[in-house]
């Protein structure tokens, strides 16, 4: 794979992140590698593949490709599409059971949502250890004998993730609408295009400016609840728009050109587009939870009593909310404020110490999110 | 047929699917099952891969015999176990949730049948041909093999009136349900590969669909 195929693949698979790309499943060998050489698994994401390639070239490995049906490892695992099975089918039969003498497989950290590790052990006899969040660490994690770093624990969403959720959102937006204008109105190509991709671009790039004053757990426009979860940021949404609407009246009056059916026009065009892009932008983010489900507010509950701090919730938590005392063996959610409700903790938690909370007292217990998933897509369309 | 990859709108909502796929498929699959379930017999040790929500599972305990199914969406389990006690046919049926990469765990030449439908458009590769070797080991001599699944049609004219028909669907099942099915390439082949003789093989008009019988050998005619 040459530095430009690599660059191609990215830019024409960042404008079509919301779809699935699947690739070749089964075993791929980096390097070299002996009877004695880690073995690394991923999802069928294809761009995703591409990345772990990337991040794995000058080490001696092997490297499974797992069937997630072409999505990436977050959603997969939280969808259902990534799952134990997945992992099981993977490590059976793709050979590589008689490649190497060991048998400790390392995950994505953000598949632990979705796939047991203890189940992994079970039905294979592989013990699974939970690798870093991001592929890029890969090699100072397995050099550091396979133990994480704080840092290695935690997403992120810096400017490189950002502007592929820009590119996201703008570019089937702006084909769609650039094939409609093209035929309809042509003058308004160019405009059109500049609104579609700009505000995306706005909104995601000046995120740090704002992500300060959210508040994950604040309840939004209590009285209309279901109707307003489009404002998933409370005001930010009308904040952007406002500083876009100065945009567009500089630019109208630099350009001579502000007359009333242009303010309105642009207006109310760049106000539309906001709040399409401001359905789940939360959910956008790899830092909060969604917030779709208002019914679905959870919180993570520890019983005490059960844990026996065995650790498993910080390794998999990618909000890093747990201190594990090693000395009392018991654990702490110290930062539960940043949890964006993922499972993960919950899913991995071999004494079952863990569960969900709904606002209602509801109680979510482990066996019901390791089966059913949090996410899955069936149950955001038919309420079961 | 491709109208198959449809399918998967109704599986993320495993309540509907069998309504469902009864519409889409006019009926077409269930002829297919109803012939395919023609080869078990009272008696017989059968496993259904892939069950679902149990279309073969059912036929094959109404004709008695005594059926495993297996699946990995646990889902399509709950609704297949609350049809078999509908039907009353609880007793003579066993549900688990396990892929069919999990077969190694079965013993040899433990059953009499072994049947899926439309789940080996579902499997990877490396899972066909791992699946495809462990049902002939545990398959008994002489031990049946039923298939009906979505194929890639030899003729290239055909298949590219099925790729397009399945691209247009397979857009509106990514964007309801997020995933699609890959119809499987050369299946009658990688069947005989395994080890097995086929016995009766039908394709729709559109050689999109194959209803495959196959047996694996009895040991004196293998040569
Ligand atoms: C389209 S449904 C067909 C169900 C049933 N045979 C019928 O015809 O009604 C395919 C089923 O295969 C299951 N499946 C997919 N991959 C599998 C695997 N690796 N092992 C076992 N089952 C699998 C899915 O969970 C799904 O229930
Ligand atoms: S909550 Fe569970 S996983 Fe976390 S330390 Fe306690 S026992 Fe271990
Ligand atoms: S504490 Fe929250 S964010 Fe952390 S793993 Fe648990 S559910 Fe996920």
């Amino acid at each position: 794979m040459n530095a430009l195929s690599y660059a191609f693949f990215n830019a024409v698979e960042t404008g079509l992140r919301g779809f699935p790309i699947p690739c070749r499943t089964g075993l791929v060998s980096i390097g070299s590698p002996d009877r004695d050489a880690p073995v690394f698994l991923t999802c069928n994401y294809h761009l995703t593949v591409l990345r772990v390639k990337k991040a794995l070239q000058g080490m001696n490995c092997y490297l499974l490709v797992a069937n997630s049906k072409g999505y990436n490892v977050w959603c997969g695992a939280a969808g259902g599409h990534f799952s134990t099975h997945s992992v099981v089918s993977a490590l059976t039969t793709s050979g590589i059971q008689d490649r190497v003498d060991h048998r400790r497989v390392v995950l994505p950290q953000l598949a632990a949502t979705g796939v047991e590790g203890r189940e992994i052990d079970r039905r294979t006899g592989w013990t699974a250890l939970w690798g870093p969040v991001y592929a890029k660490d890969i090699p100072p994690y397995t050099a550091n004998a396979f133990s994480k770093t704080r840092e290695m624990r935690k997403v992120r969403f810096p400017l490189g993730q950002r502007l592929e959720m820009a590119v996201m959102w703008a570019f089937p937006f702006s084909l769609i609408a650039s094939l409609l204008t093209f035929f309809l109105w042509p003058d308004f190509l160019l405009p059109v295009n500049l609104l579609l991709w700009g505000v995306p671009l706005l909104t995601f790039l000046s995120f740090p400016l704002y992500s300060r004053g959210l508040n994950p757990q604040a309840k939004r426009m209590e009285r209309f609840s279901a109707y307003t979860v489009i404002f998933d940021f409370s005001k930010i949404p009308l904040i952007l728009w406002a500083v876009f609407l100065v945009g567009l009246v500089t630019f109208g009056l630099v350009a001579n050109h502000a007359t009333w059916e242009f303010m309105l026009r642009w207006g109310f065009a760049s106000l539309l587009v906001i709040l399409i892009i401001s359905i789940d932008l939360m959910g956008s983010t790899p830092l909060y939870k969604s917030g779709l489900h208002e019914d679905r507010m959870l919180k993570v509950q520890l019983d005490v009593g059960k844990c026996k701090g065995a650790g498993f919730c910080e390794q998999v938590c990618p909000r890093d909310c747990y201190e594990v005392d090693r000395q009392r063996h018991t654990a702490r959610i110290p930062r539960a404020d940043l949890c964006v409700q993922c499972g993960a903790c919950i899913v991995q938690c071999p004494f079952d110490a863990l569960q969900f909370v709904s606002p209602g007292g509801e109680i979510l217990t482990p066996e019901t999110i390791r089966k059913y998933k949090l996410n899955m897509i069936g149950k955001r369309l038919v309420r079961v | 047929m491709s109208t198959y990859v449809l399918m998967k709108i109704l599986e993320s909502a495993p309540g509907k699917y069998d309504t469902g796929i009864r519409i889409i498929t006019l009926g077409k699959l269930d002829k297919a099952y109803d012939r395919l379930a023609g080869y078990i017999s009272s008696g017989d040790h059968v496993l259904d891969i892939g069950c679902g929500t149990g279309a073969l599972t059912l036929r094959a305990a109404r004709k008695g015999a005594r059926v495993t199914g297996i699946d990995i969406n646990p889902e399509m389990l709950d609704t297949a176990r609350k049809r078999l006690s509908e039907a009353g046919l609880q007793d003579r049926v066993e549900l688990r949730e396990m892929g069919i990469a999990e077969l190694g765990g079965e013993p040899s030449e433990s059953y009499d049948v072994v049947m899926s439908g439309l789940c080996f458009s579902e499997l990877t590769p490396d899972e066909v041909r791992f699946g495809l070797h462990e049902i002939h080991r545990i398959l008994k001599p002489g031990g049946r093999l039923l298939l009906a699944d979505e194929i890639v049609s030899r003729s290239p004219w055909k298949r590219i009136l099925n790729g397009i028909a399945r691209f247009f669907l397979s857009t509106i099942t990514i964007l309801m349900t997020q995933t699609t099915t890959r119809a499987v390439k050369d299946l009658p082949e990688k069947v005989r590969e395994a080890g097995f003789h086929i016995k009766d093989m039908r394709t729709g008009r559109m050689d999109n669909f194959l209803e495959l019988a196959a047996v694996k050998p009895a040991r004196e005619d293998e040569s």
